[in-house]
């Protein structure tokens, strides 16, 4: 390994409106998301949250209307901006889907995918990179042995840990997990969650989920987000660390959704 | 995760970094090059599929008029029409999708959700797919065993129909379990759970989401049968009888469109004059049946999956789609 440099880094949402079509799906968003730090983003379904996390790094593109107003930056880099190569891009901004998706690969060729787009490594280099990936995502004890076996033999948390280990193969700076837990089972769901705040030390996380207890546990910051009933926008309705979200609330709707009574 | 682990993953390792960015910028131009290259296939296609058009209906269309389209045709006198190949054309399409589409279909649902897999099924796969390129005059012949000298139907419009129906029941099938099988496993599931028998899951989960698929099965089929012509000529002639044009007898010989244009042009017609002329019109006419359908096709099958699967397109009321 050569001189290295720290990799993660902030994400910025200013002033923005997201859209599908006519239909103004998310609105008024100003969020800073904090490297090495764990942003959860909490709100019922249908508030925005996907929509808002899809925005980040520009996966939301393909959908047919969708339309971002307003300014997202990575570092100091216009997300939106015509100049921006979006390839490089979602390079840095990692992301793990709600339902494990991992290729019908081998479980190494999974890992590599990413690795190996542009400049493929060496042969040693990359199954050292591999490993590496695996080791982090807490699947390496459980999948050494059948490295050539196809990912798809694997159970939903392997699975899903797998799409971690695919994502942060590459080192991205933010990692962005859509629902990550929501397709595993408790233990599954706790090795995540374990490994969501190992990875916290090296990215800048930001993690949707439908689990209160997940994030009280897993973050430091948490964003509540609710439908505006007048024009069922999602928004913002109130930020700050996830401990005070929890336990002093300011508004009204947090306390009622984070106390189970609504949502 | 260890702490060298955790090290690792916290930095960047700024040489392979480079390498990655250097080898970004090639990737970069090969991407703009295969958009290119992309485009410029499909804008040959353009080309084509406009020129075939453009010079088809430059050449057919001063042959059509009313009086063309629905007077018989002469081999003797200039100013023959083509109603009665109109006729049989559209009489042959219809009878034989009538025949074909049951049988395929039902076959490609019992190949694709009753057989179990394994051998058998995949042999009988392979020798449809086998099948499906066997050529067409290899299925006149053998339709005219059958069809004629077997069961003595003579040359006939049923004859015709049969054999095509025969011919395209392979491609039939491929298409449609194609369509049928890439329905995902989660919608039988989903119908099986709520109770619903074999039956009622692949009517009211399978089959609509295959439906668009086995319309183009459909459509392809039909646009072979409409230009099908040795078959044709083997098992119900060339001739519409004089005294039978606009007939529903399914045993009158009969002439298709495409083997009138094959009469004029290939076989010629001595001392018919505006032979060439009508040979053209008539491929201008066949071009405008294929291309309504294909319109038509596409108009119903968007309709029917926007009723299947709600109105597309407009957004969703918030809080509709769970996230
Ligand atoms: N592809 C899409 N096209 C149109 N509307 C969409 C699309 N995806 C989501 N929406 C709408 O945007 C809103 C927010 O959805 P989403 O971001 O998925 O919410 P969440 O993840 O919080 O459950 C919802 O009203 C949803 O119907
Ligand atoms: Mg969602």
């Amino acid at each position: 390994m050569d001189a290295s440099t720290p990799s993660a880094t902030t994400m910025t949402v200013k002033d923005t409106s997201l859209f599908y079509g006519g239909f103004r799906a998310v609105k008024d968003i100003n969020l800073h998301f904090r490297p090495h730090a764990v942003t959860a983003i909490i709100g019922s379904s249908g508030c925005g949250k996907s929509t808002m996390l899809r925005s980040l790094n520009r996966i939301n593109d393909r959908v047919n209307g969708f339309r971002v107003e307003g300014t997202i930056s990575l570092g100091d880099q216009d997300v939106y901006a015509p100049t921006t190569d979006v390839v490089d891009l979602r390079r840095r901004v990692g992301m793990v889907f709600q339902r494990p998706n991992p290729f019908p690969m081998s479980i190494f060729d999974n890992v590599a995918f990413g690795l190996t787009l542009y400049a493929p490594p060496k042969r040693a280099d990359l199954e050292m990179m591999v490993e590496t990936a695996l080791r982090a995502s807490a699947l390496w004890g459980e999948v050494k042995d059948k490295l050539r076996r196809p990912a798809t033999e694997l159970s939903g948390g392997q699975q899903q840990r797998l799409c971690i280990a695919r994502a942060i193969a590459t080192r991205p700076d933010v990692l962005l997990m859509d629902e990550p837990c929501s397709a595993l089972d408790p233990i599954s769901t706790l090795k995540v969650e374990e490994l969501i705040a190992e990875l916290k030390r090296s990215y800048t996380v930001v993690i949707v989920t439908h689990n209160m207890q997940q994030a009280a546990r897993a973050s430091d910051v948490t964003v509540m987000m609710n439908m505006d009933e007048a024009d069922r926008a999602g928004h913002v309705i109130e930020v700050g660390a996830t401990d005070d979200i929890f336990t002093n609330p300011q508004h009204p709707q947090t306390e009622a959704y984070v106390s189970g009574r609504f949502g | 995760m260890n702490s060298d682990t955790r090290e690792i993953l916290a930095t960047k390792d700024v040489a392979w970094e480079r390498r990655i960015m250097a080898a970004r910028r090639r990737a970069t131009l090969i991407d703009r090059a295969m958009t290119g290259v992309m485009s410029l296939a499909a804008l040959f296609l353009v080309i084509v599929l406009s020129g075939v058009i453009f010079i088809i209906l430059r050449a057919g269309l001063p042959a059509i008029s009313w009086t063309f389209l629905t007077t018989a045709s002469s081999i003797t006198d200039p100013g023959g029409g083509i109603g009665p190949q109109i006729w049989v054309t559209m009489y042959i399409l219809v009878l034989s999708l009538a025949i074909v589409t049951p049988i395929g279909v039902g076959a490609a649902i019992y190949l694709s959700e009753y057989a179990r897999p394994g051998p058998i099924t995949n042999a009988i796969r392979f020798s449809t797919e086998a099948l499906a390129s066997v050529p067409s005059v290899v299925f006149g012949v053998f339709g005219a065993i059958v069809f004629l000298t077997i069961m003595n139907l003579g040359f006939s419009v049923l004859s015709g129909s049969l054999t095509l129906a025969l011919l395209n029941l392979p491609l039939m099938v491929r298409i449609a379990e194609d369509a049928i099988r890439a329905v995902p496993t989660a919608y039988r599931e989903a119908s099986l759970a709520l109770g619903g028998s074999r039956w009622e899951t692949i009517r009211k989960a399978v089959l609509p989401s295959a439906l668009p698929g086995i319309i183009t099965a459909l459509v392809l089929t039909g646009g072979r049968i409409i230009g099908e012509t040795a078959p044709l000529i083997l098992t119900t002639g060339t001739t519409i009888s004089p005294n039978a044009q606009y007939s529903l007898n399914p045993l009158q010989t009969g002439e298709t469109l495409a083997v009138h244009i094959w009469v004029l042009k290939i076989v010629g017609v001595p001392g018919l004059q505006d032979a060439q002329l009508v040979a053209d019109g008539s491929a201008a006419v066949l071009l405008l049946i294929v291309l309504i359908i294909n319109v038509g096709m596409a108009y119903f099958t968007n309709r029917l999956t926007q009723r299947l699967r709600g109105a597309s397109g407009a957004p969703r009321a918030g809080g509709s789609k769970k996230g």
